[in-house]
């Protein structure tokens, strides 16, 4: 049996929160309450990264978060797709060159999909997340590397620990 | 016949003589070694014997004794002046002239002294198993500890063997006065054996708390001579059916209450954790606690169906729960084993006093796998504090890291006593079964809601436990079998293979070995079948693929714990939400309950004082 | 018992179905479209195609032996014997749930395991009573015996069967008892470190946990089985729909509902029935 479809009809969703205005994330819940029910595409917000297989990324990404949102990043299995929601999510929005924030979620991990808007309509989201269903499904299981990662070797299978401490540390050090 | 039950008795103390003389430590761990055959060898020739076996002794052995009862009265009465402890030399003091009343008024009747019936061989099976097998333990653990006073402790071990073995043989209740006093004596000596202030602070409590119990015997045998004129137990078995007062058995159930540390009367057993841990051990296990059961399933015929029984069943299992609640919240793990032995000796009575034959089945199997499995759990926490420095549940947190083999044990001792195909789980499917039974008769409805909650709150408890050993930080393909030392491996696996194959083969165990046991103090055997490994009883059926089933997915984990890596997966870190954090985590403490303890302490003393004045009539 | 190996060999896929049928029925509750009916395979299906990762191994062998545990357990129950050793047997397969929680240093599994064992607490003295309930009725623990018996359990028991319907959310880990699961406090507690393949072996293992708690609905209906049936269906809205409308309750109100309330409701209506019967 082809199991790739599956992957289509059972996305689980990963929300995080990069230092957003929050206006987004109202969005994204509006998203799954009754009037867009998003449910209706098996989509669940699992909250958990290890069971979760879209990442919705929302905000611009401030210093601080950069390691968290590489982290859970890490933590996803894959196939996986970043979907990026909002301005501040695809370029930094009204955040953008402030002296806090990596201006966009791209800088840090790969990037699917972007959902622009400030805040995006829940609309726009639903879109997003079925485009980036169909991505997902053509994705192969391989790992991409963060951004920040680029220059650490990947071997298979991967010891994601052993990577991320790397990753990390390498980033500090320069 | 006759002689071996002589040579069971005092072979012991012999031995303890002679290991208390030798000069070289391996000359004495080999008597020690010698003890587990010499006593199994006796013991296995009584059982092919013809029992119940009456034994009659010279008057002289009488006399003996009764003096030997103020020595040791008049010692007591000296430990309480030389430590000033009121309530010892008072209780001493009481007790003396209680003994002295008792003898004024005692008829003399010819009659058999010593009663040996399988009820006795029974104890004799585990003392001489697993009592010698905790010496053997206590040999190198003396070793590790202090080598100079090992004579001493393994003497005073092997003695206490003895005293057991007479305890449980005796028929006559003076005598059985001055056995219960001596197991007493020996408890205070272990306890006391470091010489600090607590362990002698501990060691008094034991001392004064145990007088209660040989007060109330005494009282038993005063107010026997005065309604019936007896003062032996088949005699008071045999005024069965038309008793005219109760006194005496209601004053005999409170002595049981207090050697087996029922509430309130449990911080004795308490207490003796702070003596070296093989004390713990064999107090927990073979001898010791095990008389109050005991005493309970000699009597069980008589007090049967009395309200005595009914407040004993309410009393014990109200301790069978509220002792498993109470032990969590302690940290200390060997304060949490001494709770649980409380808790379970409460099941054990509860059973013991229900009185039917299934009753008394799930009660012997109860004593049985329980002098098993304590005893296994007591060496380990011995093993993890000598070897691996574990004391509190802090230290024992990921254990497994360390050592892998002693957690097995430690897991397999705590899942025995809950979890679904092992000797204890089936003794309480027999009691609950059992408890039901009564329950359609339209009584003991108490019965059965305390097994069901007492037994839930002891699995909480234990998984707690095994759920702090297990956590690891890593893989475990970096981790090595532990060396253990040979004595602790003797000492300990034949009573993991004894707990494992005792529970595969539990329906021949049941029928074969321990039905004659029930039919012998109840009268009639329990109802129950062995077809192969399926167990039946009246009403339903534990099959063998059952245990066999589970035994094979419990017995799965460990060994595939160790061979599957699943080596081509990724390895992550734990979900902390991205933060990056060092987790050390404990355990839930359930300070909740803490504060309801006075509570129960005054509730547990309301059931004492009911059970002795309703159930012993005393009103 | 080929029926019953059979049901058992394929409780996963009516597991599924409740499960999908739940799904909808609780969207149909809120007001939502809801899922398809076949959502529960398609997640199956994802998860069985996905990476998988792992703490160590033996936290991820656990949540294998759950799944089989699970399963041994509910054959134990299907199989007809005896109905305390089925419930006995179902704490086993939660055991390895909860060792398996226990054996990661992550707050949340730790924390979900401990309250795992806090349900277990709870229900199973319940459960233990009411089985015993059934036995004051049918004079048998052998489940092939009740289910053949001609006497309504319903009848006697009708406290007890109300208890049993109301520890049901604690078994399957429903709102207003769902402290263990708890996915918006600590994600899921004691499954939240699996993922891929090891996920889908606990996803499984709690559809075939449905099977399980809705046939000790099913035996209180005795030996006629359409009624048993309807019990079910109904029991199992009643469930989805408390599930809706009550918010999550602490460990500690869990527990005090179940040995203050349930527990003396199911004595009451023993006590009654033995003095009535005496
Ligand atoms: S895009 Fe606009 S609404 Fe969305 S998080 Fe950024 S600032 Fe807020």
């Amino acid at each position: 049996m082809d199991f790739k479809k599956f992957r289509k009809k059972s996305p689980w969703l990963l929300h995080y929160n990069t230092g957003s205005c929050n206006g987004c994330d109202i969005e994204i819940l509006a998203c799954l309450a009754p009037k867009y029910d998003l449910e209706r595409f098996g989509i669940l917000n699992r909250g958990n990264p290890k069971q979760s297989d879209v990442l919705i990324v929302t905000g611009p990404v401030t210093k601080r978060a950069r390691e968290r949102l590489i982290r859970l990043y890490f933590e996803m299995p894959e196939p996986k797709v970043v979907v990026a929601v909002g301005a501040c999510a695809c370029t930094g929005g009204v955040f953008r060159h402030m002296y806090n924030v990596l201006n966009g979620v791209d800088k840090v991990i790969p990037v699917d999909v972007y959902v622009p808007g400030c805040a995006a309509r829940p609309e726009a989201i639903i879109d997003g997340v079925a485009k980036a269903l169909e991505i997902l499904e053509k994705k192969k299981k391989d790992f991409v590397p963060p951004k920040v990662c680029k220059n650490v070797e990947v071997k298979e299978p991967i010891n994601r620990k052993f990577l991320l401490e790397k990753c990390l540390g390498v980033k500090n050090e320069g | 016949m006759e002689k071996v039950v002589w040579a069971l008795i005092l072979i012991p103390w012999a031995l303890a003589l002679a290991v208390f003389i030798s000069p070289w430590h391996r000359l004495r761990q080999a008597i020690t070694f010698l003890s587990l055959p010499v006593l199994v060898y006796l013991t296995y020739l009584l059982s092919d014997g013809s029992l119940p076996l009456l034994i009659h002794t010279p008057h002289w052995v009488s006399q003996l004794i009764t003096l030997y009862d103020f020595l040791l009265l008049f010692y007591f009465l000296y430990q309480g002046l030389k430590f000033r402890s009121f309530l010892v030399s008072v209780l001493s003091l009481f007790q003396i002239f209680l003994l002295v009343w008792v003898l004024l008024i005692l008829p003399h009747r010819e009659g058999a002294e010593l009663l040996v019936d399988r009820l006795t061989l029974f104890m004799y099976w585990i003392v001489a198993t697993v009592g010698t097998l905790i010496s053997i333990y206590a040999t190198k653990y003396m070793e590790q500890e202090n080598l100079e006073r090992e004579n001493r402790f393994v003497s005073v071990l092997l003695w206490f063997l003895g005293v057991m073995n007479f305890a449980v043989s005796v028929n006559n209740l003076e005598w059985f006065f001055a056995l219960f006093e001596t197991t007493t004596l020996a408890s205070y000596v272990l306890i006391r054996f470091r010489w600090d202030e607590i362990s002698i602070k501990n060691a008094l409590r034991a001392l004064w708390m145990n007088q209660v119990g040989g007060i109330a015997i005494l009282l038993a045998i005063l107010f026997a001579v005065k309604y019936y004129g007896v003062y032996r137990f088949t005699e008071i078995l045999a005024i069965k059916g038309h008793l005219i007062s109760m006194v005496p058995l209601g004053f005999l159930a409170i002595s049981a209450l207090v050697k087996g540390a029922q509430m309130p009367f449990h911080r004795w057993l308490l207490g003796a954790m702070v003596a070296p841990t093989p004390v713990s051990a064999i107090l927990h296990s073979a001898t010791m606690v095990k008389i109050a059961p005991y005493l309970i399933l000699r009597l069980s015929p008589v007090i049967k169906g009395t309200l005595l029984a009914k407040l004993l069943i309410i009393t014990t299992g109200f301790v069978f729960v509220s002792a498993g609640l109470l032990a969590l919240t302690q940290d200390n793990f060997k304060k949490i084993l001494a709770y649980s032995t409380i808790s379970l000796l409460g099941l054990m009575m509860l059973t013991g006093a229900m009185g039917s034959s299934t009753a008394v089945l799930a009660s012997l199997l109860l004593i049985l796998f329980h002098a098993v499995v304590k005893a296994l759990l007591f060496m380990e926490a011995g093993v993890m504090e000598k070897l691996f420095k574990a004391k509190y549940l802090e230290d024992i947190r990921r254990l497994v890291e360390r050592a892998p083999v002693t957690v097995f044990f430690v897991s397999i001792g705590f899942m025995s006593m809950t979890i679904v195909p092992y000797g204890i789980f089936v003794a309480k499917w027999l009691t609950l079964e059992e408890a039901s039974n009564f329950l359609s008769h339209g009584a003991y409805v108490g019965s059965i809601i305390f097994v069901a909650t007492g037994g839930v709150i002891l699995t909480l408890l234990y998984f707690k436990i095994i759920g702090v050993m297990t956590r690891k930080r890593e893989e475990f393909f970096r981790f090595r079998l532990e060396k253990l030392p040979f004595v602790y491996l003797f000492s300990t696996v034949p009573l993991v293979v004894f707990t494992i194959v005792g529970s595969i083969f539990i329906a021949l165990l049941s029928t074969k070995l321990i039905n004659p046991v029930v039919s012998q103090v109840v009268g009639s055997p329990a109802p129950i079948k062995a077809l192969g490994l399926t167990l039946q009883t009246g009403v339903s059926e534990l099959y063998g693929w059952q245990i066999v089933g589970a035994f094979t997915l419990l017995l799965i984990v460990p060994v595939c714990a160790y061979f599957i890596h699943f080596s081509g997966t990724d390895r992550v870190f734990t979900y902390t939400c991205g933060e990056r954090v060092e987790l050390n985590l404990g355990t839930y403490d359930f300070l909740c309950i803490s504060q309801v303890e006075p509570l129960v302490e005054t509730v547990s003393v309301a059931l004492f004082v009911l059970t002795l004045v309703l159930g012993g009539g005393l009103v | 018992m080929s029926l019953a190996l059979l049901i058992t060999l394929l409780s996963p896929v009516i597991g599924g179905f409740v499960y999908g049928v739940e799904r909808i029925l609780r969207a149909r509750m809120q007001g939502r479209v809801g899922p398809p009916l076949l959502q529960p395979f398609y997640d199956f299906f994802k998860l069985l195609e996905k990476r998988s990762m792992v703490i160590h191994s033996f936290h991820a062998f656990m949540g294998l032996m759950y799944l089989l545990g699970t399963w041994f357990s509910l054959y134990v129950l299907l199989s007809g014997g005896d109905i305390l050793i089925a419930i006995f047997f179902h704490l086993l397969s939660l055991a390895f749930l909860v060792v398996g929680g226990f054996s990661v240093r992550s707050s949340y599994s730790i924390l979900g395991s401990m309250r795992e064992l806090l349900h277990m607490v709870a229900y199973e003295p319940v459960f233990v009573l009411a089985a015993a309930g059934l036995y004051l009725i049918t004079g048998t623990f052998q489940i092939s015996q009740i289910l053949h018996s001609d006497k309504l359990p319903l009848l006697y028991l009708p406290l007890v069967f109300i208890a049993l319907l109301l520890t049901l959310p604690s078994v399957l880990k429903k709102s207003p008892f769902d402290v263990a699961e708890a996915h918006q406090e600590i994600i899921g507690g004691p499954e939240i470190e699996y993922s891929g393949k090891f996920y889908e072996a606990i996803y499984t293992a709690k559809w075939i946990e449905y099977v399980y708690a809705f046939f000790f609905v099913f035996l209180f209906a005795g030996g006629s089985w359409w009624l048993g049936a309807l019990l079910v269906l109904l029991s199992f809205f009643l469930v989805n729909l408390i599930d809706n409308a009550t918010a999550r309750v602490n460990f500690r109100q869990m527990v005090a509902f179940h040995w203050c309330v349930l527990i003396p409701l199911v004595v009451i209506n023993l006590m009654l029935l033995a003095l009535w019967r005496s």
